[in-house]
């Protein structure tokens, strides 16, 4: 039994030096505030700042090969999540659900098509998924997408679409094919820039714009864009989603990567009947609880990865990640609230804010990660059913 | 990265399982449970050539484990004893033989550790007044006598004393203030033990007194305290994989009932209400799968997180046996309220292994003195 990654050799003391040189030199500085979560920034200039400085990247040989047909030396694909990670500013731009899906289901020419750009930061990519009335139930998508001659013409609305308001190209799943549920769905390579596709930015309770609507008015699309076949966007999408819960699951955004710390700091700073709340038995006990819970998250993390090292995975495994790590991350923002007491009044922007407000805003978006990528209810469903094999949901009858 | 079990402990999980099957299965355990001793001491030693307590015994006294990680194999044993609710005395063997090893001198070795391996010998750990692990509660009082010690006072909640021949006794020289530990015979002069009505019905705690009890120098594991925090470490390891092993069975078995029982002309599994449950359920169980592993590998290997992998297990993974015990119960509705149904076994046993060797609030409050330790101010 072992969760020890081996050590990265010393030889490469000198790619880690000199990527740390070049991001100390490229990195842009950038008018927006980053947060936590999947954030996305607010202004053209910066968007522009970041695609020079992801292209410099590329340039000077720094791809990640999530956006390559070939894997990368391991211990530099390391060395530059690490490195890139700590950067503060984001360095792969859009979302890139569709990576995986093009891997797995795209053509050669679509990979040679679309990676290197996505790799320069030159195409910023957004998932077209979810619609207004179909969400947790996303099989029962109505955006069409009709075959007239060698071109697909698109009709429909989409919606929790992040980076649309940036993106050059989007991962639509639509229905073209005369079938009703998944066998009726397919994914395409949406040109975003297309005639008659509309993007409306949302701004969500966090008070910030994250994600879009984005309509489509007989929009056109060349047949060659489809991935995989026609009637096979359900199972492009399942491949690609399952590797974006577990993602998720691993990521350990949201309140921080060790909240007991942060928890505990917090609670030496604030005070509670005369004394430091982290005197309080009640607090301890409280921390001691999220801190364990934070620390059992990075085993399941563990556990999932041998698993998938051995083929073991089952349906039930990315599910439970994901559960896991939004429900924990949303605790632990309600309790740094709690534990600020009246402080929690005061928030980015206001003198008396606790670290400019960094634990309203992360509470706000935790509410984010226990609906998307599929709601928690969703993710229960598949557990039991998928994983534990018991019967399936009945569905409904269509409503007139 | 490999978190699972290797192959040959995976062979070592069958030979396990197929041997208490056949030889003390949770069915055989329920026959005895209104004999007045649980313990069978044929199958103790048959158990002991299958490596149940040699695992942690150095190999010049007649020890071994089956992997380079000895804990890691001991827990796969842990697991399969609590699928069965085993009520041998596998974790305080295994606890008072590591103490030995790692802080008695050659001749405690000698003396203990092979009959011990053999499972001619079997232990308990004699730790508090009231079974929670603190310095202030220990009630044992050791007195300088010649050469030697001298041992007057009682320890309560102690798991299979009844059924040892060795007791590690930890007591208080309240001359020094300092915690000595003793290894005394169970049958040696002023020893004696009161066997409790327990809650857990296939284990048997006693309440152990000492009454001018006389105990050579020679019987001393030097190391004061810090035997004590090792021993309740390696108890939390082990305690923790043996309820992964009993919710592991249980839970399987509530699915299982699910499946098959009808009502509302249907399967009751198929209602949301109670698939997302055994949903919840499964997260708890792979929760605690994820640290008690973790601390097994942690803790075997001297990990530098090693307390706060084993301050985890103990924060959670008892507390999570209780609650899929309550779960399991509610599930199965009034078959699980009955004698004859082993769900009230399981959870008896969970209510135990969540107070004892540090409960739930005690490994919170550990661990996060460990985080204070290390936060920037």
């Amino acid at each position: 039994m072992d969760v020890i990654v081996p050590p990265i050799p010393d030889a490469y003391d000198e790619y880690r030096e000199a990527l740390r040189t070049f991001i100390a030199a490229h990195k842009p500085a950038l008018a927006w505030k980053q947060r936590t979560g999947v954030r996305v920034p607010d202004g053209a200039a910066d968007i522009g700042l970041l695609r020079g400085y992801v292209r410099a990247l590329d340039e000077a040989g720094y791809r990640l090969d999530r956006f390559s047909s070939e894997p990368g030396d391991p211990h530099q694909q390391r060395i530059m999540e690490q490195e890139l990670g700590a950067a503060g500013v984001p360095h792969v731009l859009g979302n890139p659900l569709v990576a995986g899906a093009l891997k797995h289901f795209g053509t050669d020419e679509q990979r040679a098509a679309y990676f290197p750009p996505m790799a320069r930061g030159e195409h910023i990519w957004t998932q077209l998924f979810s619609e207004p009335d179909a969400g947790s139930d996303l099989t029962s998508l109505q955006t069409r997408a009709t075959l007239v001659g060698d071109e697909y013409v698109v009709v429909g609305q989409k919606v929790w679409s992040t980076w649309a308001q940036w993106a050059d190209f989007g991962y639509l799943l639509a229905r073209s094919e005369p079938v009703e549920g998944a066998g009726g769905i397919t994914a395409f390579i949406l040109d975003m820039h297309s005639p008659g596709v509309d993007v409306r930015p949302l701004r969500e309770m966090t008070g910030t714009t994250d994600f879009n609507e984005v309509f489509f008015d007989e929009v056109r699309i060349p047949a060659g864009n489809v991935i995989g076949a026609p009637g096979e966007g359900w199972r492009v999408a399942g491949a690609s989603l399952a590797e974006e819960r577990t993602s998720v699951g691993g990521a350990g955004g949201g309140a921080g990567n060790d909240p007991g710390q942060r928890l505990v700091q917090l609670a030496r700073r604030t005070r509670r009947q005369g004394r430091p709340a982290i005197e309080d038995g009640a607090v301890r006990q409280q921390i001691g609880d999220l801190a364990a819970r934070s620390r059992i998250q990075r085993h399941l993390g563990q556990r999932i990865a041998t698993k998938a090292m051995k083929g073991q995975i089952t349906p039930a495994d990315a599910p439970i990640a994901k559960i896991w790590f939004s429900e924990l991350n949303l605790q632990t923002t309600e309790a740094a609230l709690a534990l600020l007491g009246p402080r929690s009044m005061a928030v980015e922007g206001d003198d008396l804010a606790e670290e400019d407000g960094r634990w309203q805003d992360a509470f706000l978006y935790a509410r984010a990660w226990t609906i998307a990528g599929g709601s928690n209810e969703i993710m229960r469903n598949l557990i039991a059913e998928r994983g534990l094999g018991l019967p399936r949901e009945p569905r409904g009858q269509p409503q007139s | 990265m490999d978190f699972g079990f290797g192959e040959d402990q995976e062979l070592l999980r069958a030979t396990t399982r197929r041997f208490l099957t056949e030889h003390q299965s949770l069915a055989e355990v329920r026959r005895s449970l209104e004999e007045p001793d649980l313990f069978d001491a044929g199958i103790w030693r048959q158990g002991a050539d299958l490596g149940w307590t040699a695992m942690l015994v150095p190999a010049e006294y007649e020890g071994g484990s089956v992997t380079e990680q000895p804990l890691v194999d001991l827990v796969v044993l842990a697991e399969e004893l609590g699928r069965e609710l085993n009520p041998g005395p596998f974790l305080p063997c295994n606890v008072v033989a590591d103490a030995i090893a790692h802080f008695g001198t050659d001749i405690q070795a000698k003396e203990h550790l092979p009959r011990i391996a053999r499972g001619e010998a079997t232990c308990a750990w004699c730790l508090s007044g009231d079974g929670s692990p603190e310095q202030s509660v220990v009630e044992v009082r050791a007195t300088r006598d010649g050469g030697g010690w001298r041992l007057g006072g009682v320890a309560r909640y102690v798991q299979a004393a009844g059924d040892a021949t060795l007791l590690l006794v930890t007591s208080m020289d309240h001359e020094s203030g300092a915690v000595v530990n003793l290894l005394v015979p169970r049958r040696a002069t002023g020893v004696s033990e009161r066997v409790l009505s327990g809650l857990d019905l296939t284990r048997r705690f006693a309440e152990v007194r000492f009454d001018e009890v006389s105990v050579p120098a020679s019987a001393e594991l030097a190391g004061g305290w810090t035997v004590v925090e090792r021993c309740l470490a390696l108890a939390t390891v082990l305690q923790s994989a043996e309820s992964v092993g009993a919710s592991d069975r249980l839970f399987t078995a509530t699915v299982e009932y699910l499946k098959k029982r009808v009502q509302f002309g249907r399967t009751i599994g198929s209602f949301q209400a109670i698939k997302h449950r055994l949903a919840d359920l499964l997260l708890d169980l792979e929760a605690m799968q994820a640290a008690a592993h973790y601390a097994a590998l942690a803790y075997g290997d001297g990990l530098p997180d090693a307390p706060e992998a084993v301050a985890t297990a103990g924060a959670y993974v008892d507390d999570t046996f209780a609650r899929i015990c309550g779960e399991a119960l509610q599930l199965h509705g009034g078959i699980g309220f009955t004698w004859e149904h082993d769900v009230h076994l399981f959870t008896r046993r969970a209510k135990v292994n969540q107070v004892l060797y540090g409960d739930g609030a005690w490994h919170r409050e550990r661990l996060v003195r460990l985080i204070e330790d290390t936060a920037e101010e």
